[in-house]
């Protein structure tokens, strides 16, 4: 019964994302989207996906929520716990109960512990032989995912790994790391509009987020854009 | 004029890392005769970073020593200083300062600050051997040069403070940089400027009260600390 509903969303989210990346896109979007639809599709509270920068350094992209403490708990496991883990072994990682996490992930086990999280998992972006960024599934009930999660949590990053490569294609840009500084260049615009609106309108980073994202859905405009335009001073919100 | 301006104000920004040849674009569209850029004041140390000739050399050395003269009124007042006739008709005279240059071949002084928002950074120095005037151009296209400047210096300085202590700044970096950009944001906002000099201004800020850049970020996004504009300076405040 459940997995009948469930089928129907994955086969919506998969048709989503499939609209998306033929029409115009843009990456921070289309992760965007993705993480939002693991969230309704799995038994999770919260998901995100981290990039490999060029020195190597996972950076969160796109997250459920942009509350600072969700972002850090991520930033700290792509540091030393299962994120940077499942980066560099480009396997799919599962804890899942954080109190058991070895002495050195010990930053995240506290991180994760004091926000409500008893489980993780990380699925790898995979482009062939090379990751390049992992896709967070966090809990907050402990225990594994179920394998047929795990295969749909798989095509999902496969997809965002596609999606990244695509926008590559239609840039004409050289390198797959070109690229991803494309996709975390376009996440730092992000977080400058946001300061902008933050200003501007009185309001939270996460609420300065939601206008933003407003403002290029009712306006048709792609995300980068409309960051560009407020960065800039061009446009107003 | 304008060509050769903006060929000028090309020129200096292509010399990062070469900062000693700044004072080449000015020599090419100023009718001066010596050109010196220096750091003192509140946060950067006391440095000639470029200068033309040793005369240019000898103007700022003074005036680092004696802590008078015109590149100290005009970092201190925001504003240029002109002395046209600086020996037999200055308009005003500094103990120290005027005794010292007695000797010198000098006619023309002129000094204007180099300041980035709120943050005081240094002066250029320009001299001519005989009395002389600056036209109304040449003090625009000058005081434009020197914004090119102020950015290039404090951007240096920046450069090579981080490479005093790159251990802890590679550290903090992984946490640091969402709220980095969205401090960005807001003070580009604040202050109608771009993206870059908002954050070299952050940048800037926190090197000057000797804190990290993070920290600085977190209190501009708590609004503990804004940058307004007030009568043509910015000033940074804290509620």
């Amino acid at each position: 019964m459940i997995d009948e509903t469930r089928e129907d969303r994955l086969i919506e989210t998969f048709a989503t994302l499939a609209d998306t990346l033929v029409a115009g896109y843009d990456v921070v979007e289309l992760l965007q989207t993705l993480v939002e639809s693991c969230a309704g599709l799995f038994d999770i509270a919260a998901a995100g996906i981290l990039l490999a920068d060029e020195n190597g350094e996972l950076e969160v992209v796109a997250s459920t929520s942009e509350a600072s403490r969700l972002v850090e708990v991520m930033q700290l496991s792509a540091r030393a716990g299962p994120c940077v883990e499942c980066f560099i072994t480009g396997s799919v990682v599962s804890l899942p109960d954080v109190e058991d996490s070895p002495l050195a992930w010990r930053r995240f086990r506290d991180s994760a512990r004091e926000q409500g999280f008893a489980a993780v998992h990380a699925i790898p972006l995979r482009l062939r032989e090379t990751t390049i960024g992992a896709l967070n599934l966090l809990s907050t009930v402990p225990g594994a995912l179920r394998q047929q999660d795990v295969r749909a949590a798989q095509a999902l990053a496969d997809v965002a790994t596609i999606g990244i490569l695509q926008e590559r294609t239609l840039r004409e840009s050289n390198s797959v790391r070109e690229q991803l500084t494309i996709a975390l260049n376009s996440r730092v615009l992000i977080e400058q509009a946001k300061g902008v609106i933050s200003h501007s309108r009185g309001v939270s980073m996460e609420d300065a987020f939601a206008l933003l994202r407003n403002h290029a859905r009712s306006n048709h405009l792609l995300l980068s854009q409309v960051a560009q335009g407020l960065v800039d001073q061009t446009l107003v919100i | 004029m304008r060509d050769q301006f903006a060929v000028a104000e090309k020129a200096l920004s292509a010399l990062t890392g070469s900062e000693s040849r700044l004072f080449e674009p000015f020599l090419g569209v100023l009718p001066v005769d010596g050109v010196s850029i220096s750091t003192f004041g509140d946060f950067l140390p006391d440095e000639t970073i470029s200068a033309s000739d040793a005369q240019s050399m000898r103007l700022d050395e003074l005036q680092f020593d004696l802590g008078e003269g015109p590149s100290w009124d005009a970092l201190e007042t925001g504003a240029p200083v002109f002395e046209p006739n600086i020996r037999e008709r200055p308009n005003r005279v500094w103990p120290a300062f005027s005794e010292a240059i007695i000797a010198d071949d000098l006619g023309a002084l002129f000094a204007f600050p180099l300041s980035l928002g709120p943050l005081r950074i240094g002066a250029i120095d320009l001299y001519t051997s005989r009395p002389s005037h600056l036209s109304d151009l040449n003090i625009q296209h000058t005081a434009a040069l020197a914004t090119v400047v102020s950015r290039l210096v404090l951007a240096r300085a920046i450069r090579l403070s981080q490479s005093d202590i790159k251990g802890e700044t590679d550290t903090r970096k992984q946490f640091s940089r969402r709220e980095v950009h969205q401090a960005t944001g807001m003070v580009l906002a604040q202050l109608g400027i771009s993206a870059l000099d908002a954050r070299l201004i952050i940048q800037g800020h926190a090197f000057a009260v000797g804190r990290s850049v993070q920290e600085i970020a977190e209190e501009i996004i708590d609004r503990r600390l804004t940058f307004a504009v007030n009568e043509n300076q910015i000033e940074g405040s804290h509620d």
